[in-house]
């Protein structure tokens, strides 16, 4: 039995990656997750220098919602809300980071980044390629105005310049909508290596002693254990589309949720919130729990269960469906009244 | 285990740049180790204290805080508090007019 996973060519020794996010900011934060056998660790994004004012962040930036102050932190569902910026460095830091990195662990590396023309996108990719990250993700689904700069330009074009650029593989980022699928089919037509199944939905809070939006007043990336339904049911749609593999991410907190993932077809499943409530063991105890359920199910490697769940999903037509109550008599019939059909 | 290592080598001190904003109002807290393990960043630590109600009270180090505000909400008595940025110190930035807001 064994956990090692094959991805975009790369051998994981888990399929537990760390997400991109404040867990992987710096060079201590590599170590610590090789430490836990992450099996990948996704780069905190990179900004081009057009979006500089991203590498500063507002303060606080996050805020725990639901969380049940007298459990001593172990809330089961939680919300954390957050309004997290880009890597706070520069791009010849983010260079560095990725070539420290690289030169002291052995964990693969998938660097991320967001731009917005097609031109720096290719550029940062090179250098990506070039600082010895394994892979590279693009963080595509954030920020711009709907309208101002179209699906065509942040999205086609931005995926098409970096796939002629760099000869690494490409993993596509996207945020939850109802767009979402028509997205993985074209990233995949684009070339993209690897579908990553979902960035956070946007929320939004208000206190109503202030009567004020909490935090820092605006919109707010907002997840927690409760958002894997959301994305689960992303991933199988998306899986039973694609030919490229998928990377699953949002609301893991234990070995069932990445096993879930799996059985929808996901490949890897990366994690952040738990880590930062509950601690980088948290990678350790997740690979646990995963071979504890291979153990308990005989599976000796996960691709043997991958997608497994989806073969089972029923088609609407044939969901067996029973008429209710009978409408008429009785049932259309105001008791007070007594009034007769 | 320590979650985390120190803001070095990456990214730049923090602490330098920008003033630490959380502070932790000892004759408030009740010493309940709440705080230490939702902090990301190692910035909080239990000290003792000879004298205080529970002998021991939280302390906030400024070197690793970067201000965001997870530990807000893991304090049950709300003994956490900010120190706000004094004029000159910290260095705003905002958005584009291009940019709607967002969370990476």
């Amino acid at each position: 039995m064994s956990l090692t996973t094959s991805f975009l060519g790369l051998t994981l020794q888990s399929p537990v990656m760390v997400a991109s996010g404040p867990a992987s900011h710096d060079v201590n934060q590599v170590r610590l997750a090789e430490e836990q056998h992450a099996g990948a660790v996704v780069l905190k994004t990179a900004c081009s220098d057009k979006y500089e004012h991203m590498r500063f962040w507002p303060r606080p930036r996050y805020k725990l919602l639901d969380w049940d102050k007298q459990m001593d932190g172990r809330s089961k569902v939680f919300s954390l809300y957050s309004y997290e910026q880009g890597y706070s460095g520069t791009l010849e830091d983010y260079w560095k980071f990725i070539r420290v990195s690289k030169e002291h662990a052995k964990v693969p590396l998938i660097a991320s980044i967001f731009a917005d023309d097609a031109e720096d996108w290719a550029d940062m990719a090179k250098r990506v390629e070039q600082s010895g990250a394994d892979a590279i993700e693009l963080d595509i689904s954030s920020p711009h105005k709907p309208g101002s700069l179209g699906f065509e330009t942040t999205f086609v074009a931005a995926i098409k310049a970096v796939m002629g650029a760099v000869r690494f593989p490409v993993l596509v980022k996207l945020a939850p909508s109802p767009e979402l699928l028509h997205q993985c089919r074209v990233a995949e037509e684009c070339g993209a290596s690897a579908l990553t199944l979902c960035n956070r939905l946007r929320g939004f809070d208000v206190d109503i002693e202030t009567q004020r939006p909490i935090l820092h007043g605006n919109f707010a990336g907002v997840g927690g254990p409760w958002a894997k339904y959301y994305t689960l049911r992303h991933v199988a749609e998306a899986a039973l589309v694609s030919k490229i593999p998928i990377s699953g991410t949002g609301g893991v907190m234990s070995g069932e949720d990445v096993i879930k993932y799996v059985l929808l077809g996901a490949t890897t499943v990366q994690i952040l919130s738990v880590i930062m409530v509950n601690g980088w063991e948290s990678i350790a105890r997740i690979n646990k729990e995963i071979e504890e359920y291979m153990q308990r199910k005989g599976v000796t490697s996960l691709s043997e269960i991958r997608g497994k769940a989806l073969q089972a999903m029923t088609h609407p037509e044939e969901i067996i469906r029973w008429s209710g109550e009978p409408k008429s008599g009785s049932r259309n019939l105001w008791k007070e009244t007594g009034e007769q059909e | 285990m320590m979650k985390y290592r120190g803001l070095y080598p990456f990214p730049p001190s923090f602490a330098k740049e920008f003033p630490p904003i959380a502070q932790v109002v000892e004759e408030h807290c009740i010493a309940c180790d709440r705080c230490p393990p939702i902090c990301f960043f190692d910035a909080i630590v239990m000290e003792n204290r000879p004298g205080h109600k529970y002998s021991r009270t939280a302390v906030i180090i400024n070197a690793n805080c970067t201000g965001c505000g997870l530990c807000f909400d893991a304090c049950p008595v709300d003994a956490i508090i900010w120190i706000p940025d004094k004029d000159g110190e910290a260095k705003p930035k905002t958005a584009s007019p291009l940019m709607e807001d967002t969370d990476l």
